[in-house]
């Protein structure tokens, strides 16, 4: 079983009285992405920046490379976290080189011009590296904030709505690159609000509203409805649906049916998506 | 504290700053209208009056006195004493103006990155909050000493083309030199590490400039005392002046640590 880089234990945060996040635990392994689900103010930003180093939490324990984070050594979480935010907040006057020049630095990497080259090419963006930051469309300045958060080779990377709010093709090539980081080995949590991203990056899902409601895989998550729906078609054209427990109880239906005359020509367990569980866990009005 | 994280966001700071003319221009047009009171005061006034300052009678007791508080005025009698006296009063001026263009840069250092959305970013980094603050005050801190030494060089060229002759020579002296290289520039500093200071806290950049403007008023407060009440701030004064400065700068920079709160920044501000 590969080695949890990233742990949260139980971690808190209160602002004043409110309470942004309460109780929250889980982990992200070597190789592992996992997506962080949740309804706008769940507490997704606040439980990135806890982990990235950039606020402490009230309560609870976060644990980096097997390293505890306190505010002595929110440091190293700095260190060996990338954060991508949720806006690219690049320098919009100075090239895509310059602005990732200027973090290599700032990480204060050996041969930092080297490293710019490096990422830039991992982020397929080297041909726009002189380009003002400013005159790139959106997608590309996602990619170029994503080479910012990976420029100091984090093994833990921390991804705030990566594709929010990118055109199809960006957004599919931000996804490409978020796979290619659990292929080198790195942790990665992304916050996001599309399901279908979640469902088709993550490993495993926590889905969060202030504490967290669920941490498991997609296909686990989606089978967590209590009762299943098998749609049933008859020769007539006619559709019934009916509530099982589970599939086991389908064979006995059908030939319950059956004995009573019913002609048969399909019978569908419905296979519940992930968005009713997330919904069902949020509630509907999230 | 690490120099490289330093430099590397006061390099940031002035590539920006090269790129933004309209953040330059002013400034530059500022300290350079400066210029012009003193020599309209000292030459263009008596030109167009068409008598000498001497013969006017205007701050002739007051230049008579300034000979004690600076030496290098002995040397000069009749007008150009006169000049010499007035120049050196107006010097104040050009160390006043060069900070007030500055103060609008380092308002916008914090505030400034959170309305780009780049300051998460560089919090995310190792960089510590005394090395921000360092970097944040250096761009901003350079540019005013390159303003304040231009204008410097200016004045004496404009003395040494316009003035009476050896007026220029009684201009840099001791004084002059304790106003530009070393009081001048720890004033600034202090300046400047108030504005960051303050735009660490402040929740807009208007509000921000609108508070540091408020820095300048003890140093006009001097400047227009000098004037009008005709008395001479001398060397010793200066002396003091920036034990004073640089003990002030001392206890701005550890305010600056203790008052920048990175989680309210990150947390409250939009």
């Amino acid at each position: 079983m590969a080695a949890d880089l990233l742990v949260a234990d139980r971690l808190t945060r209160t602002f004043g009285d409110r309470v942004a996040v309460r109780d929250l635990s889980l982990s992200v392994a070597t190789g592992e992405i996992v997506a962080l689900l949740g309804p706008n103010g769940a507490g997704k930003t606040t439980t990135m920046r806890m982990l990235a180093g950039l606020i402490l939490p009230t309560a609870g324990r976060i644990a980096i490379d097997h390293v505890d984070i306190s505010e002595a050594t929110a440091d190293l979480a700095r260190r060996s976290v990338g954060l991508l935010t949720e806006t690219p907040g690049l320098w919009e006057r100075l090239t895509v080189r310059f602005n990732l020049l200027t973090y290599a630095r700032l990480h204060g990497l050996d041969r930092p011009a080297e490293q710019v080259d490096r990422v830039l090419a991992e982020v397929d963006l080297a041909d726009r590296a002189d380009d003002l930051a400013g005159t790139l469309s959106k997608g590309l300045k996602q990619r170029a904030a994503l080479a910012r958060a990976l420029i100091h080779r984090p093994p833990v990377v921390l991804l705030d709505e990566p594709t929010s709010g990118l055109d199809p093709a960006s957004a599919r090539h931000v996804r490409d690159l978020i796979l290619g980081l659990r292929n080198e080995g790195r942790a990665v949590l992304v916050s996001t609000h599309n399901l279908a991203e979640a469902e088709e990056l993550a490993d495993r899902i926590a889905v969060i509203k202030t504490q967290l409601l669920a941490f498991d895989a997609p296909a686990a998550l989606r089978g967590r409805r209590e009762g299943i729906t098998v749609a049933i078609e008859f020769d007539d054209g006619s559709k019934h649906s009916v509530e099982v427990r589970d599939l086991s109880e389908v064979p006995d239906l059908v030939q319950r049916l059956v004995h009573e005359g019913k002609r048969i020509v399909r019978v569908v367990p419905d296979r519940r998506s992930l968005e009713d569980v997330y919904l069902s866990l949020v509630g509907a009005d999230s | 504290m690490n120099r490289q994280r330093i430099s590397a966001l006061a390099n940031k700071d002035a590539r920006e700053l090269i790129r933004n003319p309209g953040a330059i221009v002013p400034p530059v047009l500022m300290v350079f209208a400066s210029l012009v009171p003193a020599f309209l005061v000292t030459i263009g006034a008596p030109m167009i009056a068409g008598e000498t300052l001497e013969e006017s009678g205007d701050f002739v007791e007051e230049s008579a006195r300034a000979i004690n508080m600076i030496p290098e005025l002995a040397a000069l009698t009749g007008e150009a004493l006169i000049q010499a006296f007035l120049f050196h009063q107006f010097a104040l001026l050009l160390l006043m103006v060069p900070v007030v263009a500055a103060t609008s840069l380092a308002t916008h250092a914090v505030i400034g990155e959170k309305q780009a959305k780049a300051l998460e970013p560089i919090l995310a980094t190792p960089i510590s909050t005394i090395e921000l603050l360092m970097a944040k005050t250096l761009t901003p801190f350079v540019f005013a000493l390159a303003l304040t030494w231009s204008a410097a060089a200016l004045y004496v060229a404009g003395i040494l083309a316009a003035g009476e002759p050896g007026v220029w020579r009684a201009v840099i002296g001791v004084r002059t030199l304790i106003m530009f290289v070393i009081l001048g520039p720890l004033v600034e500093l202090a300046t400047l590490q108030v504005s960051v200071l303050v735009s660490s806290r402040a929740n807009d950049p208007r509000s921000a400039q609108q508070f540091t403007s408020l820095i300048i008023l003890p140093i006009t407060a001097v400047f227009i005392a000098q004037l009008m009440g005709g008395f001479v701030v001398g060397a010793p004064a200066l002396l003091l002046g920036v034990a004073g400065v640089l003990v002030l700068n001392g206890l701005l920079l550890w305010l600056g640590v203790q008052v920048f709160q990175r989680e309210t920044i990150l947390t409250r501000w939009r």
